[in-house]
């Protein structure tokens, strides 16, 4: 039987101030080496999800093991193995940070306090944007980058944190399609290595040909959890969907 | 044990100039670092709720007839553990949370400073506000040098940790960084300087000296490194200009540094490569 790397059972997941719990009594098991894509309407709780298992959002109720830790009680240990790509993000043209600064942030939980930065390091940043493809952009100020660099500078910032899950919300938004099925090359082969992919998406014409499984979340609950071939997602949510 | 400690009188024969040097020096170098900072974090408004924190707790130390600097270094304190639990609870900004601590520390302040004028103990704020650098004892010169190499120790130290806040807290956050740590050692921080500075420059110039260098570097540098070094270069430049023109002219010294601070940054405005648009074709 395969090793669950996330394994949530009955979670409830709630942010201060709302009056009901956004994640209602949500149980997910996924293994290494899945592909996870996780679809639904607006507000059905999806990036809500991605958070509560990195602990970014309170879990009320329930269990959530991440990688072998309690994610309420460990919640910073989870994080430094857990890459996350966030949904939204803008920096200003002045920002004073380059490419390759942004990538070696990557590294930081897991350097942990007052460690020097190894070889080791500097290699896995050189590696990540290596393989997203900016390393030509590497002393460039991120701020003056397109939309697409963006996003693949915070793909490549995730990837140099070595994760042992990988969690992604929207990161081909900005994206060509040529740039997409460059990643999605990237994150089959994160697959193969044994690096969960969780994926929150809204389009799924560039979905590798990998069995996928699907988690289809509606108002705060999952109402489809299970495998299928990448032509098939996009039915399947449409049905989930019109039926809920 | 410090006593004997020498810096800058072997360069500066009169004690009285020297000493309004040296704090001046320590007090922009500390402040211009923090300010770094808080301009990235767009905590800004952190300096003047700061600054009448420390004004508050000074005037509850006149009140109760106790050492000021002591009630201004805790009153700081207790304000700066507020910011970041009251913003967390009450799901505001930073900035709303500042300005209600900012008008709760100034309503304490003035009360205070009212209640003893009507009382009759004929208290003088001004010193608060606009510092007083000729007469100063030498521990608190040694106290503001101990702070600013505190600031820098905690740059050095957190530096990683510290410019991942600055680029994205969430993304800080999400990579394991323990952020709340490295904020609430930051207001502790700010805290003691602005409160042991209080005195010595005013709560005027600790604000000025807490925003305006870091806006000067933010003109002409593109790195965070470089705004680490370019601030307090320019905020120690300023500063020593005034309060040798200051001693010279007889000016009162933390006003005009503010003042020239201000001019500094409106030439850096005008001088910035920033703003430069290329218009070659080839």
């Amino acid at each position: 039987m395969a090793l669950s790397v996330v394994d949530l059972r009955g979670i409830y997941t709630a942010y201060e101030g709302g009056d009901r719990p956004v994640i209602k009594g949500l149980s997910l098991s996924v293994d290494k080496g899945e592909y996870v894509v996780i679809g639904g309407p607006n507000s059905a709780g999806k990036t809500t999800l991605l958070e509560s298992i990195n602990g970014l959002v309170r879990i009320t109720h329930g269990n959530a093991i991440v990688c072998g830790l309690d994610v309420a009680a460990h919640p910073h240990e989870v994080r430094k193995k857990v890459g996350y790509v966030l949904q939204n993000f803008y920096f200003d043209p002045f920002t004073p940070f380059t490419v390759e600064q942004v990538v070696m942030m990557g590294r930081y939980g897991r350097l942990g306090l007052f460690n020097r930065i190894t070889k080791a390091d500097r290699d896995a940043a050189s590696r990540a944007m290596r393989l997203v493809g900016i390393e030509d952009l590497a002393n460039n100020t991120i701020g003056t980058l397109s939309g697409g660099q963006q996003q693949k500078t915070m793909i490549a910032h995730n990837i140099a944190k070595e994760p042992e899950v990988m969690m992604l919300d929207e990161p081909f938004s900005n994206l060509d399609f040529r740039a997409r099925e460059y990643l999605q090359g990237v994150f089959k082969d994160m697959v193969r290595g044994g690096v969960p992919i969780l994926m929150v998406a809204h389009a799924f014409d560039w979905l590798p040909d990998v069995p996928i499984h699907l988690v289809v979340m509606n108002q705060g609950r999952i109402s489809c959890d299970g495998n299928c071939r990448a032509e098939e997602v996009e039915e399947i949510i449409r049905k989930e969907c019109s039926v809920a | 044990m410090f006593s004997g400690l020498k810096m800058l009188e072997p360069l500066i024969s009169n004690n009285v100039v020297c000493y309004a040097v040296e704090a001046m020096v320590f007090a922009s170098i500390a402040c211009s670092i923090l300010g770094v900072i808080i301009s990235r974090m767009s905590l800004s408004s952190i300096g003047f709720t700061m600054s009448h924190a420390a004004f508050a707790g000074a005037a509850i130390g006149m009140f109760l007839e106790t050492n000021a600097q002591i009630t201004a270094i805790a009153f700081s304190m207790a304000v700066a553990a507020l910011i970041g639990p009251v913003s967390d609870k009450a799901k505001m900004a930073a900035d709303a949370t500042l300005g209600v601590l900012f008008a709760m520390s100034m309503a304490v302040a003035i009360f205070l400073v009212s209640y003893m004028e009507y009382m009759g103990k004929g208290l003088s704020s001004s010193s608060l506000l606009f510092g007083d650098v000729i007469s100063l004892y030498r521990e608190e010169i040694y106290a503001l040098a101990a702070v600013c190499f505190l600031t820098m120790l905690f740059v050095l130290a957190f530096y990683r940790e510290i410019s991942a806040i600055m680029f994205n807290m969430k993304m800080a956050e999400a990579t394991g960084i323990r952020v709340k740590l490295v904020y609430y050692i930051l207001l502790f921080i700010i805290a003691l300087s602005v409160s042991l500075s209080l005195n010595i420059v005013g709560g005027l110039l600790i604000f000025v000296l807490l925003v305006t260098p870091a806006s000067i570097a933010g003109q002409f540098c593109f790195n965070l490194k470089s705004m680490f070094i370019v601030a307090p270069a320019a905020a120690l430049f300023v500063s020593a200009f005034g309060v040798w023109a200051g001693f010279e002219y007889t000016l009162p010294i933390a006003p005009l540094v503010a003042l020239l601070l201000t001019v500094a940054f409106a030439l850096s405005v005008m001088l910035s490569f920033k703003r430069r648009i290329n218009t070659k074709i080839n």
